[in-house]
């Protein structure tokens, strides 16, 4: 499984600078005593062409930072940058293009729109951008993530694993600056997941793609190069080219 | 479970509103037409009684009587029965009034009364006095409004016999619910001067009073006995009751005909509230099997989405009996301004009307609810735990097919049966109903026919708007079920639409071209009321005009024809160059003397086709034997049904006068010209009219498109019901999308590209529902012509039917407004976080 070609294009999108910066992160959600402080003050950088997890017990914030750094949400306090561009400040027209144009996302479910078929849900952002699918790309994201033959159905005749895969390629196929992926195995089996987790893996080896995931399972986390702790909406700990039994040991200590 | 039903209605009140509506609106309309025609009913008989206080007995012509008119000697005889207090005569008849202009005014001659005297004047005067003398005259308040007239004034009149005379105008009366004198307007007299006037022998009815303490039963015996029999005679009370009755059969056409659009208004609103409901049950599957899951039955189950739709027929009865009686009260507003005499006052729902209304609205809902609820029961209780909402997979059944198939064939079957046999009423029901059990089979067929039509209606927008464009042609066509029953709904308004639109364009052509060929001619002149001659002096002076070209004199009389001795509308011609009346058999070349050409209805009724001996008896030649040598067209030729040689005509029934002449300009003169040549030429005669066939046609023309606005008008309400039904289905669709709107978001589908999204997928739905409805309208429009009458040109209203498709898509848009907003307003995260 190995990508070549226009590798070198992708990876010169300049390695130097930080894909994603978030400096003096907050988020509060109400007003006064009902006001949720989801987010006291986060400052994080995701490097270019890293593999990021972001892991956290329920309620640590973890979704809120995502939505936050995707341009999702609006952010109360401190500045999100993706690439050169700041997010903050942004209206909903330029966030929109901003998404657009750089980003990728993949969800935990419903990822995909029922009416159209696998291949129509891959070049579906690519057709929102006015872009036009660069065949070759598309040939191998569509050979890695083994959909050849699937292109044609529509996500109700496919399985929860080959869904998750169609949103990959999706994802991956407009070369955005980042991918973020939201539980993207928390609907899956486990042998599913961790085929959707390699691919991920792969994209970020051999293409140099830049992701951010958000998930509660250690093994998925493992996945990455790095892990990321929140809790109650503050970065507590991190971890370098972890396995499971790190992460997990580190979530024990948090929860403690 | 009741509770929990009741709890779901309040969590959703505006869910519930845009729901009513529909019923609200259909219900409000059958009610209206209940508040209109009642209160009109309930005015009538009011004004009737008030009348009838007046009068005790009255005596009127009989039923069987030919001359209807009582006898005038019969008024001396009643005034001498014991326990008349007074009696008196009413006449009427008709007396043209001169115009400032010196013609008679209006299309038909002016009515004439007697007015009474003392208790039993039942004619109010507003102003002036009643006529005492007989140079005194009072008239109708409009007449003299409309006429210039003001008391004081002097008036000419025309007796019976066409001599002027002249009158002190000393009063104005109120012509009150008499819908005979306020069409021809009336002037009023002494009852001598009227009697003199119109030339009337007897009375039109006679007034009796009471004396004192005798009771009108008693009165009306003896003057029963005294009278004999050939006339009625009926007590006050009886008579107001009758006239009241008889006007309550007029008011019922017009409640009929008002509730027929109330029913299609109904029927449109049951659609739009089986389609609300259908996919409620289908948005709200999970929270059916939560309920199943924790123990209610599939009766409860359906029980409770019953009581759902009976809730929401109760709101939107209760509301649309409120809308119903604004709706008439504005109607007899409306009606009234345009000056015709309604009574508007004691505006109410009777009870009938309520009970009619509340029944309807509950029943409508409960019915079109009742599917839904079905389905609602199907819900396994494991569906609970399904996260992801299943799409609609829809397949065309067999059965759907065979049925469809089925009716659209006996539809077609039938509508062509008809239109091959020929015109005739019979036929025309035929292809109607034939057209009725079409639109069933399409109904059945509608989502089948999703597919390739959104395909047709989405080919625009699909290359035009791009992602948005594409998506939305594939949303209109995702639930094709629920496409259908939206689509149908508009389907159902916009073929009416289409229809009348068709009917109207296809008359008017036709008419237009009949009149081209069997009325060549410019102007007209003819006797108000049609009725009477002038000299023949004055065709004479008209063929002496040189702008003129040609000039063709009608004469005509009524006399006995055939063998069973029946009067028919004897006549002529005089020949002239240009005119040509069409023979549908035989010519008019061999009508020679001796010789007769006769009106398909009357040969008929004669049992005579040419070359039969036809008998006529004349005033001057006896019986005479006429051979047939021509059959005509009695609609679209302008002689009459019995015509003679000219020749032949004078000598018959001596030189009589004409009844009318046509005459053709000369090529080159100007209309104005011609105009005032014709006119000058009946200045003389006060009741000769001048018609040009332009102002005949003009008025043909404004009639149709009066007819064809109110249709329209009426058919509204069915449209915007339908389109109710296209934002309540777009809204809970959106609502269904939520997750699915807020993936397109952050994928990078700007807020206006999301909103243009749901209106193209509106826009979709209501070209398809209008481009079958075009269909419908155009076939059956065509049928319905083709067995109306003989030699229809058939005229596709092109400019109107691309209007009504190009509404129907506009409207849709609008419709999707409010469910677009709120789709692109939604938070993409919280939307993403969603159920």
């Amino acid at each position: 499984m190995t990508i070549t070609g226009e590798v070198g294009a992708w990876n010169a999108r300049g390695n130097s600078a930080p894909a994603v910066v978030a400096r003096g992160l907050t988020k509060v959600y109400g007003q006064g005593d009902a006001a949720v402080h989801a987010l006291r003050g986060v400052d994080i950088t995701f490097a270019t062409g890293a593999f990021t997890a972001i892991m956290g017990p329920s309620g640590s914030g973890k979704s809120t930072l995502m939505h936050c750094l995707a341009g999702l949400d609006t952010v109360t306090g401190g500045q999100v940058h993706i690439g050169d561009v700041e997010l903050t400040g942004l209206g909903d027209k330029q966030l929109t293009l901003l998404r657009r144009e750089r980003i990728g996302f993949i969800f935990q479910a419903f990822n995909l729109l029922p009416t159209l078929t696998a291949e129509q849900n891959i070049r579906l952002p690519l057709e929102i951008s006015g872009r036009q699918a660069d065949q070759v790309l598309f040939d191998r994201v569509v050979e890695t993530v083994g959909l050849r033959d699937r292109l044609a159905h529509k996500p109700t005749e496919l399985s929860g694993g080959q869904q998750q895969r169609v949103a990959v390629a999706r994802a991956l196929i407009s070369k955005p600056q980042v991918i973020f992926a939201d539980e993207p195995t928390g609907n899956l089996d486990s042998r599913s997941g961790a085929e959707v987790l390699s691919f991920l893996r792969t994209s970020v080896r051999e293409l140099g793609q830049t992701i951010v995931m958000v998930t509660h399972d250690p093994v998925a986390a493992a996945y990455a190069d790095r892990v990321v702790f929140l809790r109650d909406g503050l970065l507590v700990n991190e971890l370098v080219q972890p396995t499971p039994q790190s992460v997990l040991d580190t979530l024990m200590k948090l929860e403690a | 479970m009741l509770k929990t039903t009741l709890a779901g209605l309040r969590a959703h009140k505006l869910r519930l509103l845009l729901t009513s509506l529909a019923i609200t609106l259909g219900v409000g309309f059958i009610a209206g037409t209940f508040v209109l025609t009642d209160t009109i009913e309930t005015g009538f008989s009011r004004k009737f009684s008030a009348a009838a206080d007046k009068i005790d007995v009255v005596v009127l012509p009989g039923e069987t009587s030919d001359e209807p008119a009582v006898p005038a000697d019969l008024l001396e005889k009643i005034r001498e029965v014991e326990g008349v207090a007074d009696v008196q005569g009413v006449v009427r008849g008709s007396a043209p009034l001169i115009g400032k202009d010196g013609k008679a005014v209006g299309d038909y001659p002016t009515a004439a009364v007697s007015i009474l005297k003392g208790r039993l004047n039942r004619t109010e005067i507003t102003s002036g006095t009643a006529p005492e003398k007989p140079a005194e005259a009072v008239l109708d308040a409009n007449t003299a409004k409309t006429r210039g007239f003001a008391v004081g004034d002097t008036v000419t009149v025309l007796d019976s016999e066409g001599a002027k005379h002249e009158f002190t105008l000393v009063g104005l009366f109120d012509v009150g619910l008499d819908q005979e004198l306020a069409y021809y307007g009336a002037v009023g007299f002494t009852a001598e001067t009227a009697a003199k006037m119109t030339g009337q022998k007897g009375f039109r009815e006679i007034d009796v009073a009471a004396a004192e303490g005798v009771p009108a039963e008693t009165l009306r015996g003896s003057v029963s006995a005294a009278v004999g029999s050939g006339v009625e005679v009926k007590t006050g009370k009886r008579y107001a009751e009758d006239l009241a009755k008889a006007n309550g059969a007029d008011t019922k056409v017009l409640t009929l005909g008002l509730l027929l659009f109330g029913f299609v208004a109904m029927f449109v609103a049951a659609l739009v509230i089986y389609n609300t409901f259908n996919i409620l049950v289908a948005q709200r599957t999970r929270e059916m099997a939560l309920l199943r899951c924790i123990g209610a039955t599939r009766k409860q189950v359906f029980g409770s989405v019953v009581l759902e739709s009976a809730v929401v027929g109760l709101v939107s009865s209760v509301l649309g009996l409120l809308t119903g009686l604004g709706l008439g009260a504005g109607a007899l507003a409306v009606i009234s301004r345009t000056g015709l005499e309604v009574p508007t006052e004691g505006v109410a729902l009777a009870p009938r009307t309520v009970a009619v209304g509340m029944v309807l609205g509950i029943v409508v809902t409960v019915v079109a609810a009742l599917l839904p609820a079905r389905a609602a029961t199907r819900v396994a209780p494991i569906a609970a735990l399904r996260s992801q909402v299943e799409e609609n997979t829809f397949r065309a059944g067999v059965l759907r097919l065979v049925f469809a198939g089925l009716f659209l064939a006996a539809g077609a079957g039938v509508t062509a049966f008809a239109v091959s046999t020929g015109p005739g009423e019979s036929e025309l029901f035929m292809a109607m109903a034939g057209g009725a059990v079409t639109f069933l089979g399409v109904l059945i067929l509608g989502p089948v026919m999703v597919k390739p039509l959104s395909a047709v209606a989405g080919w625009v927008p699909r290359r035009l708007f791009g992602v948005p464009g594409r998506l939305a042609v594939d949303n209109s066509r995702r639930n094709p079920k629920r496409s259908a029953t939206t689509t149908v709904a508009l389907t159902v308004g916009v073929a009416l639409m289409t229809l009348i639109s068709v009917l109207t364009s296809t008359m008017r052509a036709t008419y237009g071209a009949k009149l081209d060929e069997q009325f060549p001619v410019d102007y007209m002149v003819q006797v108000q009321g049609d009725e009477g001659s002038f000299p023949r002096a004055l065709a004479e002076d008209l063929r002496t005009r040189p702008e003129l070209a040609s000039v063709v004199a009608l004469r005509r009389t009524d006399a006995k024809a055939g063998a069973k001795g029946n009067e028919f509308e004897v006549g002529t011609f005089t020949p002239a160059a240009g005119f040509s009346p069409k023979a549908t058999t035989g010519s008019f070349g061999d009508l020679k003397p001796g010789t007769v050409a006769v009106g398909d209805e009357a040969a008929k009724a004669l049992g005579v086709k040419v070359g039969d001996a036809l008998p006529v008896t004349t005033t001057k030649d006896g019986e005479v034997r006429l051979t047939v040598v021509a059959l005509f067209s009695e609609a679209d030729a302008l002689i009459p049904e019995v015509t003679v040689p000219h020749g032949d005509f004078d000598r018959y029934f001596g030189a009589l006068d004409d009844g009318a002449i046509f005459a053709n300009v000369k090529d080159g003169v100007a209309e104005e010209n011609a105009r005032k040549a014709v006119e000058a030429a009946a200045q003389p005669y006060p009741t000769a009219m001048v018609i040009s066939s332009t102002e005949l046609r003009g008025e043909f023309d404004e009639a149709l498109d009066m007819m064809l606005m109110i249709i329209t008008g009426l058919l509204g309400l069915a449209v915007l019901i339908s389109l109710l039904g296209i934002a309540n289905t777009l809204s809970l669709s959106v609502h269904e999308r939520t997750r699915e709107s807020a993936l397109l978001r952050a994928l990078g589908l700007t807020r206006p590209q999301l909103r243009r999204m749901l209106s193209v997928e509106a826009l979709v739905l209501g070209v398809i529902g209008a481009l079958v409805g075009v269909a419908l309208g155009v076939v059956f429009g065509w049928a319905a012509t083709s067995t109306m009458t003989t030699g229809v040109i058939f005229q596709l209203p092109a400019g109107q039917v691309l209007a009504f498709v190009a509404l129907s898509g506009l409207a849709g848009v609008l419709a999707a407004v409010l469910p677009a907003r709120r789709a692109a307003r939604a938070s993409i995260v919280d939307s993403l976080a969603a159920g």
